[in-house]
């Protein structure tokens, strides 16, 4: 957590008083309602003030007449919420992208979804939908349909598409390396990398738009399949926010059981992150151990909530079951045995050489340039940058369960696997002393099934970071908008910086060394 | 006169017939190795315990749909698995495997560095395939092959050259003969060139570390990407073929060869024995520090030949003369 | 020699596989059978990089409609015989994405699917549970042991759906297409 006194709102107040509307406690610390243009200046106020400020999220919502831009900023004890708006005739509005480079990737997908032209952003093109989706029909919108789209076939690509020197390698969407279909286009000059395209939008499924036509207890279900490998923690969100929209009180053993669930889960995440990236650098070997030592871990998920993958232990008010008494030594033994392996891994990535020859000093991140990114997770951690919000903002009973927060400095891959490592150790550490500690009492309350209106923000830790959730509702079973950011889009720009200058055989173990997921990515 | 048994040596045994088992025999030992290491039990269905495994891959492809794209160069990209296959069985022919070697009793002067030739020629027409794929993952995939194999060639010839130094012959026969007649094994006499060797030829043979020209996630197929049907399972072979012959290599040379003692009835039967035997060993010991390695990079590897491999595969030259000229003749 | 040959392919199934727009889940499970505790490569089976050298198609999630062509393109560019196995809900049907606006809705729709395995993940008990079938339906059969039984248990007919039929419901067992006369009536082409 950083150790900041920086009065965010103090600064705005003093720089900005009677230009803009402050209302503190809203929406996280603090809304501000901006007219047109001044989003700018309070973004620059605060990026003046603070190293650590970033774009969390951008959120394109459909007002009726005009289309609500809402940034969404993360300082180092603040998280502030800058509402603009422009109108759907002439939805036009200046980059930000300029003053914090962490804001690219957010506004090219608003202006995907809603049409919304953000002046000077300096990527081109659909960033979210696919390359030939038609212009005009922005999905997300109230008033359009987009169903019935039929896609034109994509362009034919040059067959060997090289200037001069320069070779494009297209990584993807079919490829061994990657699990998830996604395309980098990646020029290089010899062996060694100058630039890196990326094209997502692969797994673009429309989660944001279809959780509009469902219930918030339906919704649960579709949240939690933006991922499968961060699904508990994604339902997670979704339900604090909600809970947050209800004003409920959610019970302390329901706050304990989800710390379980979700620490269980961020387990089984990086065990399956330092496996495929022992595949990466043809470390098979190393690759199998990890994910035979993985097994125990879906067997405890599968105990405590009867299934491997998808545990949907998650609902609003609480958690959908108990945690036997009887299941607690098992849970218990397991761990105490995974404990036990943990020293051997540790000496692997100390001491063997190949390993080390592959990752120390492979695509390292400068801690200013983490800063100015806004990248979050184990990326941000690994290069120095103290951000978690489990400290940060404690949420379930994180505030009562003691850790450690895992930083290194170097900013390799070495460090940022490093960094998934021990916290492998500390969510064991958090898990035994849950289930030391758990409280009798109910595991969920009631909650009516009509939200009142209003909004609401949430954001929790996921294994991969920062994982932001806001909801408006507008008084029906159904929300009006859910917005979901996960972490790896905050953290690919740090990826099209570190690859460049590497040498092509060093994209891979990078590029898992910031744990993708795209279908989070993508939603 | 037809000479029956001639045509016997070249086409079943120790010739064509014997070798592509031995091959595919080899196949099923490393993959069980690799399996068991990685804590897995490996093929298992195919025939008991699966030893028919290697074989059934072989026929599958055989029967699969041949697919040339429309930009190869489509006769090096027809002809050229099956030449390198061709190569490499020849290759193998020169070696003693029950005592003498398919092509004469007793090889000739000189056959230890044609042999070294073919394997270059084989690798050689390895990096035509990729490249006749005009594929971009073929083309970096065999480039990648081409600037290996070339580094690699130079002290995996210099170690050749030491047993060859210590038996005062290039005569493959002799080298593996004298050292059970006169004096020991060379893996005793000249310890540094064995360990030498076997990293060399794990460099040669393409297996982890040094297995960046399959390394599938970065270059998808590598020069085998376009390649289906009996063309890729030709492929397949000569790289068994190749891992194989460079086993057999270190066997004859450092090991003696097919050579050891004789018990009871034919002493064919006893030589081969030993040589599958001694092959079985060799076979084990790199595939083991295949699965142990991650895999270096392209620049790591090129570093370790040229700064690393080379100075010491000359100093290991120079020590063996300097320990055969003077330092043995007073112990023995 | 068709014994030989369909003996061969029957053990030595290599497998590709393509993610189409999944949620991750049924492709960790896919990644989980390489490993130690259900070591899919006892039967033979093999992860392939490249669609060239794959006999059998995994295929995860909703297509979406980026992932249409691509898809179509993959399954071109594999040989002949060819076999696509559409994992998970979301490959069968759609499942929980079925209507959006992006998404296509199963597999079946882009490619001709030999198999389903529904579930959402299917375990990997339930992958290789299909995958045995699929293989075991590409069998010949034995007539010796049939006669020595009492009663034949004949393969299911009615669970037969010709190959360009739409799937209606998603089933709820592995249902396999008649896959043997896919075999007979696709012989390898001799020249492109």
């Amino acid at each position: 957590m950083p150790n900041s006194s920086i009065d965010i709102i103090n600064v705005i107040e003093s720089k900005l008083k009677d230009k803009v509307q402050i209302q503190k406690g809203q929406l996280s610390t603090a809304a501000i309602t901006v007219s047109n243009g001044l989003h700018r200046d309070v973004i620059q106020a605060m990026v003046d003030a603070d190293p650590y400020t970033a774009i969390s999220a951008i959120t394109g919502l459909d007002l009726g007449a005009s289309l609500g831009v809402y940034y969404h900023v993360r300082t180092s004890n603040a998280f502030l919420t800058i509402k603009a708006e422009v109108p759907k005739e002439n939805p036009k509005i200046q980059t930000i992208t300029d003053i914090t480079p962490s804001g690219v990737f957010h506004e090219l997908e608003v202006s995907d979804l809603f049409g919304v032209a953000f002046e000077g952003n300096p990527l081109p093109g659909h960033f979210v939908l696919p390359e030939t989706w038609p212009q005009g029909i922005y999905p997300l919108r109230k008033d359009v349909n987009a169903n019935e789209v039929k896609l034109d076939p994509p362009l034919e690509e040059e067959k060997k598409p090289s200037e001069g020197k320069l070779v494009k390698i297209i990584i993807g969407p079919q490829h061994p390396a990657l699990l998830e279909p996604e395309k980098f286009a990646v020029t290089v000059d010899g062996e060694t990398v100058t630039k890196v395209e990326p094209r997502i939008g692969y797994v673009h499924r429309g989660i944001e738009k279809a959780s509009e036509s469902r219930t918030y207890l339906q919704d649960i279900y579709l949240v939690e399949r933006i991922c499968g490998i961060c699904t508990t923690i994604h339902a997670a969100d979704f339900c604090e926010t909600v809970e947050k929209l209800l004003k409920a009180e959610v019970p302390q053993r329901a706050k304990y059981l989800r710390v379980i669930a979700l620490e269980l889960n961020r387990l089984h995440s990086h065990f399956l992150t330092l496996g495929h990236a022992g595949l990466e650098i043809g470390y098979e070997t190393l690759f199998q151990y990890f994910w035979r030592d993985r097994e125990p871990i879906m067997d405890l998920i599968e105990l405590t909530s009867g299934s491997r993958v998808y545990p949907s232990i998650m609902t609003i008010g609480g958690v959908r079951r108990d945690l036997k008494d009887t299941d607690l030594p098992k849970i218990k033994t397991t761990l105490i045995e995974l404990r036990k392996k943990l020293p051997f891994y540790r000496q692997v990535y100390e001491n063997e050489p190949s390993l080390r020859a592959r990752m120390k000093n492979v695509g390292i991140l400068k801690r200013e340039d983490a800063l100015k990114l806004g990248v979050v997770g184990p990326v941000a951690r690994g290069s120095g940058v103290d951000i978690d919000v489990r400290k940060d903002e404690p949420y379930e009973a994180y505030s009562e369960i003691p850790f450690k927060e895992i930083v290194y400095q170097d900013g390799d891959t070495w460090a940022r696997m490093n960094v998934r490592m021990d916290e492998v150790e500390e969510s064991i550490n958090i898990i035994e002393y849950a289930l030391d500690h758990l409280p009798a009492g109910p595991f969920r309350v009631k909650v009516p099934r009509v939200v009142p209106p209003g909004e609401a923000v949430n954001r929790v830790e996921a294994p991969r970071g920062e994982l932001f959730c806001y909801i408006k509702s507008n008084g029906t079973a159904m929300p009006e908008r859910v917005k979901v950011r996960t972490p790896t889009y905050a953290n690919i720009p740090s990826f099209l910086k570190t690859a460049i200058g590497e040498n092509i055989a060093d994209v891979p173990p990078n590029f898992v060394s910031l744990d993708p997921c795209f279908s989070c990515t993508d939603r | 006169m037809i000479d029956f048994m001639l045509i016997f040596r070249i086409l079943v045994f120790p010739g064509f017939t014997f070798v592509l088992f031995l091959t595919l025999f080899c196949d099923w030992v490393e993959r069980k190795i690799e399996a068991r290491i990685q804590n897995r039990v490996g093929p298992m269905v195919a025939g008991p315990g699966g030893i028919l495994q290697p074989l059934a891959d072989f026929i599958k492809l055989l029967t699969k749909e041949d697919i040339t794209p429309r930009d190869a160069k489509k006769t090096i990209f027809k002809f050229a698995p099956l030449v390198a296959f061709s190569i490499m069985v020849f290759a193998m022919a020169f070696l003693p495997i029950d005592g003498g070697s398919v092509i004469s009793a007793s090889g000739f002067n000189g056959d230890l560095i044609i042999i070294l030739a073919f394997v270059t020629i084989a690798n050689f027409l390895l990096f035509l395939a990729g490249w006749a794929s005009c594929n971009p993952y073929g083309s970096i995939g065999s480039a990648r092959v081409l600037t290996q194999f070339l580094g690699y060639d130079i002290p995996l010839t210099l170690l050749a050259l030491t047993p060859a130094f210590i038996a005062g012959s290039l005569n493959i026969f002799s080298i593996a003969y004298i050292q059970v007649t006169q004096l020991l094994p060379f893996i005793l006499l000249a310890p540094w060139a064995f360990v030498l060797f076997i990293i060399t030829m794990q460099a040669e043979l393409e297996k982890d570390p040094f297995d960046i020209p399959h390394a599938d996630s970065e270059v998808v197929g590598g020069l085998e990407t376009e390649y289906t049907g009996g063309k890729l399972a030709f492929l397949h072979l000569t790289r068994d073929v190749q891992i194989v012959f460079g086993a057999a290599l270190v066997v004859e040379l450092f090991l003696g060869g097919p050579y050891g003692p004789v018990f009871f009835g034919l002493p064919e039967f006893w030589y081969s024995l030993w040589f599958i035997l001694k092959l079985l060993a060799v076979v084990i010991i790199t595939e083991y520090i295949t699965t142990v390695f991650a895999r270096l990079r392209i620049d790591q590897v090129l570093r370790a030949n040229w700064k690393i491999l080379l100075p010491a595969a000359i100093l290991s030259l120079v020590l063996t003369v300097a320990m055969v000229t003077w330092i043995y003749p007073m112990v023995v | 020699m068709a014994d030989t040959k369909t003996w061969a392919r029957v053990k030595s199934p290599w497998v590709l596989h393509f993610n189409s727009g999944s949620c991750n889940g049924c492709d960790i499970e896919i990644v989980s059978l390489l490993t130690p505790k259900y070591d899919v490569e006892r039967f033979g089976v093999k992860l392939e990089p490249s669609p060239r050298h794959a006999d059998v198609l995994l295929v995860t999630g909703a297509v979406t409609k980026q992932c249409e062509e691509r898809l179509k393109r993959v399954y071109d560019q594999m040989p002949q015989p060819k076999f696509v196995v559409a994992i998970g809900a979301c490959a069968c049907s759609g499942g929980v994405f079925n209507g959006c606006y992006n998404v296509v809705g199963g597999v079946d729709k882009v490619i001709p699917v030999t198999a389903y395995i529904p579930g959402c993940a299917p375990r990997p008990e339930a992958l290789m549970d299909g995958v045995v079938k699929l293989l075991n339906a590409l069998s010949p059969p034995k007539p010796k042991k049939q006669a020595k039984q009492e009663k034949l248990v004949e393969a299911p007919k009615e669970e037969v759906k010709p190959p360009d039929a739409p799937i209606l419901e998603v089933p709820t067992t592995p249902i396999l297409q008649d896959a043997k006369s896919i075999i007979e009536e696709t012989k390898p082409d001799a020249k492109q």
